[in-house]
């Protein structure tokens, strides 16, 4: 399998703080990988860069054989990676089918005369498009029901989910999901869960996600990577992540890590771990 | 204490005040003034019916109108109930949409109905306490009455061509108003285009009606229309886009330059103006990407400080590139022109290069040419026509955009930049691109205005009609194509028809009353325009800040509940946290 | 730009870094030469010009930096509220206009002349400078109270846009408190004669400029020699009262406890809240210090350009903005600053190009700035804040 992602030596800092110093990470082409870390790890910051929104201050960031450090988000957009945000980023006056319909912008091609003069080939796309959304609103489990109502009076896990759908509508080749099952109740979260799984299986996406619920990482990811103040300090299968004394020091600190030693491996399933970290920055 | 009592109180003190202090120095004239316009807070606050809150709200328009022309134009009642009718039965349907054809007939008529009969007791008063306060003899007005009412020749005494025309103002109010109820009951873009096509019929009567009962309004209503033009391609950039722009009139002024200079004696070029309008609209494009360019990493006040600056800078171009005194002033030449003349310095020695007539100004400028049709300014109805078919195109092609994908990239870009920039929409050519569509209709009226009035100057394009073109679109309601034409009409309608024409009957009165020539100019009603403008806005924003008729999600914008507010908050706390992401 | 590298297995191999000419950069260069090629020339005139004979340059100079000095301090009107709301508050200029235009009637209600005594001149000055600094700060302060408080968890739009409403109703205030009509009914109705003299020195036409009478001694100051340049002790004054109500100023938000409310409302109003600093009470004593500055630099210019006009505060309050930004808005030193700066361009802008080019200047000035550098020359925090 080919690479899809391959960042090298991805060092970002703000004035004199480091947030991510000297990463190295690779996405194979049709996996699904888990990006986990303590609060203030930088796993944010790492998305961004990937992204677009921020430039690495050294490293190269190569997505499907192209340098992406330094590109607009707009243009990391169309050439294939589509993203959710942490704190959700919904068009909130729009419609859902609205929301879906902007994600398709950069896959649309009607220009300035086209619409001027509602040309045939513009309607037929304008036409296409819009089933197509409202496709994508049935995928994601929203249903085609709730396209003209307004984003910010759809439930919670309905706008997670709206969010994969407008993701989904930039067609991308790679889809960064920033903490999906945040604030979700379990039955949320498990909806959300299979359809990452039928997102990769049927749409044959690559798929990165941040998450804080060891569950959903550790039982969809098949690669998890862990960054801890800016180094990543791990990376494996989630069993031998979850195994890797470093990453028990760093969730738990070094006593621990000491006591642990030789002991069992880090007990992240555990229910209460979700309310003791709150969604990092 | 109930809202209707205290907007009732509030008014009362306040129009009492005003009235006080504009000269109403008897006390008791002052509060019977106050108390009437008092009575109508309290019935607009009042949870009265929304169809006859809609017809009182727009009633005033006519009861307005009527009161401050019918001593002398009578017939103006007519236009008053046209305009009423059409406006109260839109509102009615805002308010509460009915979707049986026969409800909205009825709707809309009874709308109507209230707000014609607004306008005929206006009548009424005015010709039984305004005339002859203005010194108008029974006679005379008698012969008026008769002489410009149609049919009012045959009907004899005041009374009955009064209670005529009273009548057929009633009648044409609902009779529009039932008119335009129907049409909103038709759903989606057929009722739409039914609504415009009343409206078109309203407009395409205005001159005949005009012709027939000698109102001499055209002149009026032009400028109203040009700068209702330039409120729809600002909506483009402010409503739709959310770019705060103040230096609107720049694009205005481009337009009208570019048509001065490619058509009129001062470079003897006579370009013909169904080119040079085209030529207008693609400068003024351009101009809306270049100047535009810069501001492109600005936000929110930022960008309104720039677009103000530029706003300024323009006028200030076009008055400086027109010669002047050869001393100390700086004119654009390329490479510095004549080099190594006389003395050492070499360049002091700069030709005046008179690119736009600087401070005098263009005049005149040439005229559109159609074959049998006399573009001149005594004969307004083509150049009337000519506006409304610009004003027409200007309507059916920003309909198009709005649905479109440009369209929903600037909704994108306006609720949100960060996500639409995540969503693959490149923002800077989003934005340029609004930029550029306001810019081409601002270059359209610019064309036009300057044809019409055939000399345009540099003061014409200051900082107070970026201002006063944004006030109507922000008091019809951002982002809505309707309000804005209403924000238009109220604004431009105020200012350029009601002000002046009140004003002078407040003379009338008042000369024949003292019988001394000798009015106070605080009590001149026009030098008090820009308190009311600044009212306007102020009170816009304080207690409709979505406009009359606000496009329902610019609504929801602007009165934020909690979510949203939350949403708010974690956006900032997103892009304060990363100086770049700040600056991005 | 993404510079394209693909080998043959599809995996990255050498890839470059981003081209040095990026179309940011091409722009750049390109208005450069052609603003160059437009006016190169003529510049390099003016410098000419600005060489050929110093003192007149000398003279702008000190012309510019007595004019920056009370720039600076209507500028720290906008700094103060900027600082604290983030609102570019539109009204001010009119503030400072109103300032002008009150001193102005209570000169003329005193009967203050040229021939007065110089006691009478000292109080009198001073004492209305007192009421013109009350009168303009509670009326930015209750500005603030009506037009902006209600619209604080408002879009960032309204309150602005309530900004330019309140600037354009003190404009026609100021056109209507200009007729003298209205003092002469004033003072028929409420029967106080006094009341005409306002309207006397308001002249004849109530839109055209007021003229103040000359109060100022407008002889040169001994200390500095005529040869050198022109430096009466009009210009003294105005520079000496001008920098102690910026001393003041700064001292006051520096060392005192308000002035330290003042900075952590300014940093977080949510957390000062917290802390329990009365956050409405606080913003409005922001506001009352602003307004005083105002009017205390409407008075200051009144006296020193002997006139007023009611449209005064748009040019003044745009440059002041300028001045803000240019030091860094939000920053009480760098607004002074800004302030000195853009009273040295402009004296010399209309020396050297004329008059009638210096606004544009200024306004291009500010666009370059809030281009190039938006948290200004001093400026430390991020210039704009989304």
């Amino acid at each position: 399998m080919s690479l899809l992602l391959d960042a090298r030596g991805i060092t970002k800092r703000f004035g004199g703080l480091t947030a991510v110093s000297a990463v190295d990470f690779q996405i194979e082409r049709g996996s699904i990988v888990g990006l986990i870390g303590p609060n203030g790890a930088g796993k944010t910051t790492f998305f961004n860069m990937i992204t677009g929104l921020y430039t690495p201050t050294e490293g190269q960031m190569i997505f499907d054989g192209e340098v992406v450090n330094g590109s607009k988000p707009s243009d990391v957009t169309k050439l294939g990676i589509g993203r959710t945000f942490q704190n959700i980023r919904l068009f909130a006056n729009l419609s859902a089918l609205e929301n879906v319909l902007i994600g398709m912008h950069c896959r649309l091609h009607t220009t300035l005369l086209g619409t001027l003069l509602r040309t045939p080939s513009m309607r037929r796309e304008e036409a296409a498009a819009k089933e197509r959304a409202l496709e994508l609103l049935d995928y994601v489990g929203l249903g085609r029901q709730y396209a003209n109502v307004t984003a910010k009076n759809l439930p919670y896990g309905d706008q997670r989910r709206l969010e994969v759908a407008r993701a989904l509508a930039t067609q991308p080749k790679l889809l960064l999901l920033d903490e999906p099952t945040a604030g979700m109740n379990p039955n949320e979260t498990a909806l959300l869960t299979a359809l990452i799984r039928r997102v990769r299986d049927e749409l044959g996406l690559t798929v990165l996600l941040i998450e804080h619920d060891m569950k959903v990482v550790m039982g969809i990811s098949e690669r998890v990577t862990v960054l801890d103040r800016g180094v990543k300090i791990a990376e494996g299968t989630p069993h031998e992540v979850q195994t890797n004394p470093a990453v028990v020091e760093a969730y738990l600190g070094t006593g621990h890590a000491a006591k642990g030693k030789g002991g069992g491996p880090l007990i992240i399933n555990d229910p209460n771990a979700q309310q003791a970290s709150p969604p990092s920055a | 204490m109930p809202k209707s009592l205290k907007v009732g109180i509030w008014t009362f003190i306040g129009s009492f005040l005003f009235l006080m202090f504009y000269g109403f120095q008897s006390v008791l004239v002052a509060a019977i003034g106050a108390l009437l316009i008092a009575i109508f807070g309290v019935l607009l606050a009042l949870p009265l019916p929304d169809v006859v809150k809609s017809g009182l709200l727009t009633g005033i328009i006519g009861l307005v109108f009527v009161i401050a022309y019918a001593v002398e134009r009578p017939a103006i009642a007519l236009l008053g109930a046209m305009i009423t009718g059409v406006s109260a039965a839109l509102m009615a349907s805002y308010r509460q949409h009915k979707t049986d054809l026969r409800a909205g007939a009825i709707q809309g008529a009874l709308a109507g109905a209230v707000g014609g009969a607004l306008t005929a007791i206006a009548l009424f008063l005015v010709w039984l306490y305004i005339v002859p306060a203005a010194g108008v003899t029974n006679i005379a007005y008698a012969k008026l009455l008769s002489e410009t009412i149609p049919l009012g020749a045959s009907l004899g005494s005041d009374v009955a061509i009064i209670g005529w025309l009273s009548a057929l103002t009633l009648l044409i109010s609902m009779l529009l108003g039932a008119l335009m109820g129907m049409a909103r009951t038709v759903e989606g873009v057929r009722g739409n285009l039914l609504s415009y096509a009343i409206l078109g019929l309203v407009v395409l009567l205005i001159p005949i009606l005009d012709r027939q009962t000698e109102l001499q309004l055209l002149n009026a209503f032009i400028p109203v229309f040009v700068f209702i033009l330039l409120a729809l391609g600002l909506n483009i950039v402010v409503g739709y886009a959310g770019l705060l722009d103040l230096g609107y009139a720049a694009f205005f002024a481009i337009g009208a330059y570019t048509t001065g200079m490619l058509s009129s004696p001062l470079h003897d070029t006579h370009w013909n103006f169904w080119l040079v309008i085209w030529i207008a609209a693609a400068v003024a494009a351009c101009a809306g990407v270049i100047l535009g360019a810069p501001t492109l990493p600005l936000r929110g006040d930022y960008l309104a400080i720039v677009t103000l600056g530029f706003g300024e800078i323009v006028p200030i171009l076009f008055r400086n590139l027109g010669g002047g005194g050869p001393n100390g002033s700086l004119t654009l030449k390329l490479f510095g022109g004549q080099l190594g003349t006389a003395d050492i310095a070499g360049f002091t020695v700069m030709d005046q290069v008179n690119l736009t007539g600087g401070v005098a100004g263009i005049n005149p400028i040439d005229p559109p040419k159609l074959p049998g049709i006399v573009f001149g300014p005594q004969n307004q109805v083509p150049w009337f026509y000519l506006l409304v078919a610009i004003m027409m195109l200007t309507l059916f092609l920003i309909n198009r955009l709005r649905g479109s994908r440009q369209g929903r990239a600037w909704t994108a870009l306006r609720e949100d930049e960060l996500a639409a920039d995540a969503m693959g929409i490149n923002t800077v050519r989003t934005k340029l691109l609004a930029f550029a569509m306001g810019a081409t209709f601002s270059g359209f009226a610019g064309a036009f205005y300057g044809a019409y009035v055939s000399a345009i100057f540099p003061t014409s394009f200051d900082f107070s009609v970026s201002i006063i073109v944004l006030c109507m679109v922000i008091l019809g309601g951002l982002g809505n194509m309707a309000g804005v034409i209403v924000g238009g009409l109220l604004i431009m309608g105020a200012d350029r028809l009601i002000l002046p024409q009140t004003s002078n009957l407040i003379r009338k009165v008042v000369q024949h009353q003292q019988n001394t020539l000798d009015l106070p100019t605080y009590r001149d009603i026009t030098q008090w325009r820009l308190l009311l403008f600044g009212m306007v806005l102020v009170l816009m924003m304080l207690v409709r800040p979505e406009g009359l008729l606000p496009n329902a999600r610019r609504r929801a914008e602007l009165h934020p509940d909690e979510d949203t507010a939350e949403q708010e908050n974690a956006t900032l706390f997103d892009a304060e946290r990363d100086p770049q992401l700040a600056g991005h | 730009m993404a510079t394209r590298s693909v080998s043959q297995s599809g995996d990255p191999v050498e890839v470059h870094q981003r081209p040095w000419l990026t179309t940011r950069r091409v722009i750049i260069i390109v208005s450069t030469i052609v603003f160059l090629a437009l006016f190169g020339i003529p510049l390099l005139n003016v410098g000419y010009k600005m060489v050929e004979t110093p003192s007149l340059f000398l003279q702008q100079v000190v012309t510019g930096l007595t004019k920056g000095t009370y720039l600076a301090i209507i500028a720290l009107g906008y700094t103060l509220v900027y600082g604290i709301i983030e609102l570019i508050n539109f009204a001010h200029g009119e503030v400072y206009m109103m300032g002008a235009f009150f001193s102005l009637s209570l000169i003329g209600l005193f009967g203050l002349s040229g021939e007065s005594s110089a006691l009478a001149l000292t109080f009198g000055l001073v004492g209305i400078m007192i009421c013109t600094m009350t009168f303009t700060a509670v009326l930015n302060a209750s500005i603030e109270r009506f037009a902006y408080r209600p619209l604080r968890n408002a879009p960032r739009l309204a309150p602005l846009i309530s900004a330019i409403g309140v600037s354009f109703m003190l404009q026609n205030v100021g056109i209507l408190w200009g007729d003298h009509n209205l003092w002469d009914n004033l003072a028929d109705w409420t029967g106080i004669d006094r009341l005409t003299r306002i309207g006397d020195a308001m002249g004849s036409n109530m839109v055209a400029p007021k003229s103040f009478p000359s109060l100022l001694p407008n002889r040169q100051v001994p200390f500095i020699p005529d040869s050198w340049f022109t430096f009466t002790w009009k210009s003294l004054l105005v520079v000496v009262v001008s920098l102690s109500l910026l001393g003041a100023l700064y001292a006051f938000v520096r060392f005192t406890k308000l002035g330290k409310a003042m900075r952590a409302t300014a940093q977080d109003r949510d957390a000062s809240r917290l802390m329990g600093i009365n956050v409405d009470l606080t913003i409005s004593l922001t506001f009352l210090i602003g307004g005083a500055l105002g009017g205390a630099a409407g008075m200051l210019v009144g006296l020193y350009t002997g006139t007023a006009v009611f449209n005064m505060g748009f040019t003044a309050g745009l440059l002041a903005f300028t001045a803000a930004v240019l030091g860094g808005i939000g920053n009480i030193l760098g607004s002074a600053l800004g302030g000195l700066l853009i009273g040295l361009l402009l004296a010399l802008s209309d020396q050297y190009l004329g008059s009638r080019w210096s606004n544009a200047v200024i306004f291009a000035i500010l666009v370059l700035i809030l281009v190039f550098r938006p948290t200004g020359l001093l400026g430390e925090e991020g210039g704009q804040k989304a």
